[in-house]
């Protein structure tokens, strides 16, 4: 596990909730740039997922680390707006219809944010309309879906069906409980994820090599 | 061969099984759910709210297909019943949602943090007056009129459905010389806290800023998920209760939060339904890999292990011999693979692991309506041929 310098990356990473709060507010108090905060937390969040990676942290430490990210943006956001925020590329993703599970997609929106990914997160029981309407609107290379129940696999490969069709050259990762290569193949999806920190793997493997371009994995 | 016969035949493969023993054939138990209203051609909303309709889908799959038990039916509890009440956390056909969608479990911090010594000094007094007014509307302000109106129409409707079940174990017994696989219901203390009281977000949260009042809720529930099981399974020793596991699956928690929070009271549960003769059913979802040398803490035939996305080899090394065995064909190969993929798992699965007794072949989680009959039909094929000791 690595150690970080900045004392709000490393209370991020050490989950300590009050600390992180602490130093926000007592950040924007002296005048630090809002972005520089969020530069900060990143780190912290980066750390976390590396160490979930490495079987240091479970999910019960992610869970944790995505409701002290909560709480510290709810601190910041108001201090954001208008302020051009960096970010390696947008991602959109969604639970897809008829599924309300989200824990696992909120993992991964809360790793793929501390990657740096601009992620536009529709939310659960989501339609293709909505997946198409964000798609083109964010002009985002990719997209995930989340389904645990399996009965809901058959409408996730009719959204897939309707993104193409709606001529988007998007590619398309999905993740759950149950999804495996069986899955994706038989729902046409690009790449498939078992955990949290394989799908940003994969968001890095395509936003740096082939952007925007959808091939098989 | 009659259907009595035909009950009392199947009903000793079975339970010859789960005391570790070696049957005449391995036993065929498959969590078929919602599966056996698609196969029937019902409706979700009709399976949901129609008590007959949910009857008839098993009366449906009995006719075709040769198990050895069957689990009850496609629906785990009567929609009405819950209407009755005005029940918030849940989702159903037919009214919040499209009629062939599945229930929803609607998950949220019913329990507030502040709860904690409320449930911890009285769990019932807390249950009936704060948890069950939230989250029922007919039950919002308790000594009105029209809460008590909802405790008589929740009690008739309990009744009401209770009743139906008891019936229908019966008619298939009768009609189809068929036993039922479990006989009550109870949770591991952290699932029961952690499920439907403080929500993930909740329990996790909680594991590090108040643990101590996580270990004494957990420790108050003990004594009344033991309870629970042998109430929900009117006495009975001769069939298993059926323990759904969640929050202890890998990678939930740590390994010393697993240690420490999850294990203790379920061992404890699990150890108490035991002391009366009751086995549990670990119907271990997921992966529970890291815990099995835990697990077999256990008194020898305490439970029966179901493998999910256990390594079914490893579950095999270290509970086999001790413990019967149950899974573990793919959900996704019965969704999507063919009826010879199928079959192939089914000989290489019986091959590996059922040689000696004490296995039971099942799938490994709990179907939907995705399932191909082909590949049910081929699954126990399979089993009958590659299954007979």
């Amino acid at each position: 596990m690595a150690t970080l310098i900045d004392e709000l990356a490393s209370a991020i990473a050490e989950l300590e909730d009050e600390k992180v709060l602490e130093l926000v507010t007592t950040r924007l108090d002296s005048g630090i740039a809002p972005l520089a905060i969020v530069d900060n937390l990143q780190q912290g969040m980066t750390e976390v997922g590396m160490r979930f990676e490495s079987g240091d942290y479970f999910l019960s430490e992610l869970v944790m680390c995505g409701e002290i990210m909560k709480d510290a943006m709810a601190v910041l956001e108001p201090h954001l707006a208008g302020a051009d925020q960096q970010h390696r590329g947008s991602i959109v993703i969604g639970t897809v219809k008829g599924d309300v599970h989200d824990l696992g997609k909120n993992i991964v929106v809360m790793l793929l944010k501390g990657a740096g990914y601009n992620v536009i997160d529709l939310g659960i029981d989501v339609p293709a309309e909505k997946f198409i309407e964000a798609l083109k609107e964010s002009q985002a290379p990719l997209v995930g879906m989340s389904v645990l129940l399996t009965a809901c696999q058959e409408g996730m490969k009719e959204i897939i069906e309707e993104i193409r069709a709606a001529g988007l050259k998007v590619a398309v990762i999905i993740g759950g409980n149950y999804v495996d290569e069986a899955v994706k193949n038989y729902v046409k999806a690009d790449y498939f994820a078992h955990n949290a920190s394989d799908a940003v793997k994969i968001a890095d493997e395509i936003f740096t090599t082939a952007r925007g371009s959808a091939h098989s994995a | 061969m009659g259907k009595e016969e035909l009950f009392q035949e199947r009903f000793n493969r079975y339970t010859t099984a789960l005391k570790g023993g070696k049957p005449d054939k391995v036993p065929i138990r498959l969590q078929l759910s919602e599966f056996m209203a698609a196969y029937a051609g019902i409706t979700l909303q009709d399976i949901y709210y129609d008590l007959d309709k949910n009857i008839a889908a098993v009366d449906k799959i009995l006719a075709d297909f040769d198990m050895d038990v069957i689990g009850g039916t496609p629906s785990l509890w009567w929609a009405g019943q819950h209407d009755a009440v005005g029940a918030k956390y849940l989702k159903f056909a037919g009214r919040e949602l499209e009629e062939n969608r599945q229930f929803q479990y609607v998950e949220d911090e019913y329990m507030l943090a502040d709860d904690y010594d409320a449930f911890i000094a009285d769990p019932t007094k807390w249950i009936l007056e704060s948890y069950l007014p939230r989250i029922h509307e007919e039950f919002a302000e308790p000594g009105s009129y029209r809460a008590n109106l909802a405790l008589i129409k929740g009690t008739a409707a309990m009744m009401m459905s209770t009743g139906a079940s008891q019936q229908a174990g019966a008619h298939w017994a009768k009609d189809f010389g068929m036993p039922l696989s479990i006989a009550g219901f109870s949770k591991a203390p952290f699932d029961t806290l952690g499920d439907t009281l403080r929500g993930l977000k909740g329990i996790m949260m909680d594991l590090r800023k108040r643990p101590d009042k996580v270990l004494a809720a957990t420790e108050v529930l003990v004594a009344h998920n033991i309870f629970y099981g042998m109430a929900t399974s009117g006495g009975d020793t001769s069939l298993p209760a059926f323990m759904p596991l969640h929050r202890g699956s890998y990678p939930f928690l740590n390994p010393k939060q697993w240690d420490t929070f999850y294990w203790p009271s379920l061992k404890a549960v699990i150890e108490g339904m035991w002391k009366l003769g009751k086995q549990t059913l670990f119907y271990a979802e997921g992966n529970w890999t890291p815990y099995l040398e835990k697990i077999a803490e256990l008194p020898d035939h305490s439970i029966v292990f179901h493998v999910d996305q256990t390594d079914m080899a490893k579950a095999k090394a270290v509970l086999g011999g001790r413990f019967c065995l149950s899974g573990n064909v793919p959900n996704t190969l019965l969704a999507y693979g063919k009826p010879g993929e199928v079959k192939e798992y089914v000989k290489r699965l019986l091959n590996d692991y059922a040689a000696d007794g004490a296995f039971i072949i099942d799938s490994a989680g709990v179907m939907q309506a995705d399932v191909k009959a082909e590949n049910i039909a081929a699954l126990i094929e399979a089993a009958r041929e590659f299954g007979t000791y």
